[in-house]
């Protein structure tokens, strides 16, 4: 393995391939805080649990994250192709989605999709789905239409989307953070999920706040990454800032405090939300690509989890904490072997680089 | 509080199928726009000056609503009576897509024919109130949404940009008013940003226009658009481009 097309010339990931978690920690006879925490910042990288998320925070830092609720957003498709899964990417109108067809959870496809056609999706009472047209860039995601509304069909046949590398598929509880509040997100903002009462307890005790945005995170299949960085699309998500997270940002900021992004879908919230030194209320759907030539600094740090060395998603982590930090860090967890993906170990980014002037 | 995308599979007689006007759909953005709202499931009427491609375009959408197709220019009085007559009772999307750019190469100011000037505001600002006015009845009755397409010349001074920039500022004041006029309708102007279109290519004759996006680039923001409740986008001007299109938060205060 080796990529990394975001950072710079040195490539960020070499040599063998990350481990990935094919269970979450629960089934690996622990619990969901029990998962591993590198915390990487200006006095090099530290190995914790997340447990030890509050002595790692100071007081008056803040945390940010996402109340978006996974949706079981993998629907069973059937049409002129065969049987087939429909994964719902984005809600943009009542009967208007974004959607990844795929051959299955595991088959990528692409399916030879032509506008204009039909399918029938779900089980019991099949709805009629029309592919409309294909998104901008992105040829693998078609805007569908559907006869009436998908979101019985959801509820009644909707499985949470996976990929290959699970053991075996996981139900909707495993999916969901304990903010998860409004239903939307087509793949787990898991960068949370690591969070139990007992860590925010600690967190409280320790002075560290919490506010909350939402932003609902849209299919992220491997086969969506561009091949080349400059080929980076970005579909857009629906997201808002509500006018108490904007204050508790700013108020954090202007008191020194440091602001903690949980989760990149924060990051992309928070920075769509930013102007004029400073984070406003708004909501709508949010299309930016945060990468090292275009971050506004509306975040001092970043909680997440460790993916697959996808371009996009490490140019929003350079972007955050600099190219040099990322690559150590990526070297120092694949050589401790911690694990990757949505059910994986956590990563604390504090890059503690001066604020920007506001 | 409902949504402007309704799509009907079945005959429902509490909500009949959506019916859109797009001006100037015989191609470019007019045409990926109603290859939208046709797989979205709106009734179509289509306006353009070339009744051949016009045929065509209307002949290659995919969807399950009737597509009427009104040959003629939306300057012409008759022509705009013929739409509003195929239109009917009800209009729930009115686009007004259609415009001309003026001379070309885009002349100096300086050296404008005051008949060019004349045309170009005759179709981008004369031709769609009185479209408007003669659709207002049905627009109202469905509490419909018009979009005017405009340009970001509207506000730029670019050189050689005067005649279209002007027209498009006076289509975007109209759109405003209109806006602030009407409690029964929600009218919103949309910049779609540079295009490969054939009206782009007249603006830079001769040029390479191939680094421009094709119009399918602005298909996202329609999508959201369609999904917006209208009173929430009245009277606003988005970009079809933009990294974000924002609206006022719903929830809490601070």
């Amino acid at each position: 393995m080796s990529v990394s097309p975001a950072a710079g010339s040195e490539p960020i990931l070499t040599g063998d391939g990350p481990a990935p978690a094919t269970l979450p920690p629960e089934q690996r006879g622990s619990a969901r805080h029990d998962v591993r925490l590198l915390v990487s910042g200006a006095h090099g990288h530290r190995h914790a649990r997340f447990l030890d998320l509050p002595a790692v925070l100071t007081q008056g830092d803040l945390l940010v994250v996402n109340d978006s609720a996974t949706i079981p957003a993998s629907l069973p498709a059937n049409g002129p192709l065969g049987r087939f899964r429909l994964n719902l990417s984005t809600c943009y109108a009542e009967r208007l989605w974004l959607a990844e067809p795929r051959r299955s959870h595991a088959e990528p496809g692409p399916l030879p999709i032509v506008a204009g056609s039909v399918c029938l999706v779900g089980t019991a009472r099949p709805v009629r789905v029309r592919f409309v047209a294909p998104h901008p860039g992105l040829p693998r995601l078609w805007f569908v239409a559907s006869e009436r509304s998908l979101t019985p069909t959801v509820a009644a046949d909707g499985e949470p989307i996976h990929y290959a590398y699970l053991q075996h598929p996981q139900p909707l509880t495993a999916y969901q953070s304990l903010f998860a509040r409004l239903p939307g997100s087509a793949e787990m903002p898991s960068a949370a999920r690591p969070f139990t009462e007992a860590v925010l307890v600690a967190l409280r005790e320790r002075g560290v706040e919490v506010a909350t945005v939402t932003l609902h995170a849209g299919v992220s299949s491997l086969e969506l990454e561009p091949a080349e960085p400059s080929g980076v699309v970005l579909y857009g998500e629906p997201f808002e800032v509500s006018a108490r997270a904007a204050a508790q940002v700013n108020a954090t900021r202007q008191a020194g405090g440091r602001v903690i992004a949980v989760g990149t879908t924060v990051v992309r919230a928070l920075e769509t939300a930013w102007a004029s030194g400073g984070v406003h209320a708004m909501r709508g759907f949010t299309r930016r690509y945060v990468h090292p030539a275009d971050v506004r600094g509306a975040v001092d740090g970043l909680l997440t989890g460790f993916h697959e060395p996808a371009s996009t998603h490490l140019a929003l982590l350079t972007a955050v904490a600099g190219g040099d930090l990322v690559r150590e860090a990526y070297r120092e967890a694949l050589d401790r072997r911690y694990l990757w993906h949505e059910f994986g170990d956590s990563h604390l980014l504090l890059p503690g680089r001066p604020r920007r002037a506001a | 509080m409902r949504h402007l995308l309704v799509i009907d599979g079945v005959p429902d007689p509490s909500r009949p199928r959506p019916v859109a006007v797009v001006t100037g759909a015989s191609r470019g953005l007019g045409l990926t726009l109603a290859r939208l709202l046709a797989g979205a499931g709106y009734e179509l009427v289509l306006t353009a000056r070339g009744g051949a491609e016009l045929e065509r375009a209307a002949g290659e959408l995919a969807g399950d609503g009737p597509v009427h197709t009104v040959v003629g220019d939306v300057t012409d009085p008759q022509h705009r009576a013929t739409v509003a007559r195929t239109v009917g009772s009800r209009l729930d999307l009115l686009v007004h897509n259609a415009s001309a750019l003026g001379p070309s190469p885009l002349p100096a100011l300086a050296d404008v024919a005051p008949g060019d000037l004349r045309a170009v505001l005759e179709t981008n600002v004369v031709a769609p109130l009185e479209l408007t006015q003669a659709l207002l009845p049905a627009l109202r009755r469905a509490r419909g949404l018009l979009v005017a397409v405009s340009s970001d010349a509207a506000h730029g001074g670019y050189p050689g940009w005067g005649v279209y920039g002007s027209s498009k500022a006076a289509l975007e004041l109209l759109t405003l008013t209109l806006a602030a006029e009407s409690e029964e309708i929600a009218a919103v102007i949309v910049d779609p940003g540079d295009m490969r279109t054939l009206m782009h290519q007249q603006a830079f004759p001769g040029e390479d226009i191939g680094n421009r996006p094709l119009p399918e680039a602005t298909l996202p923001f329609w999508a959201w658009l369609l999904g917006q409740r209208r009173e929430d986008v009245d009277g606003r001007r988005f970009e079809a481009q933009a990294k974000a299109w924002t609206l006022a938060p719903t929830r809490d205060t601070a």
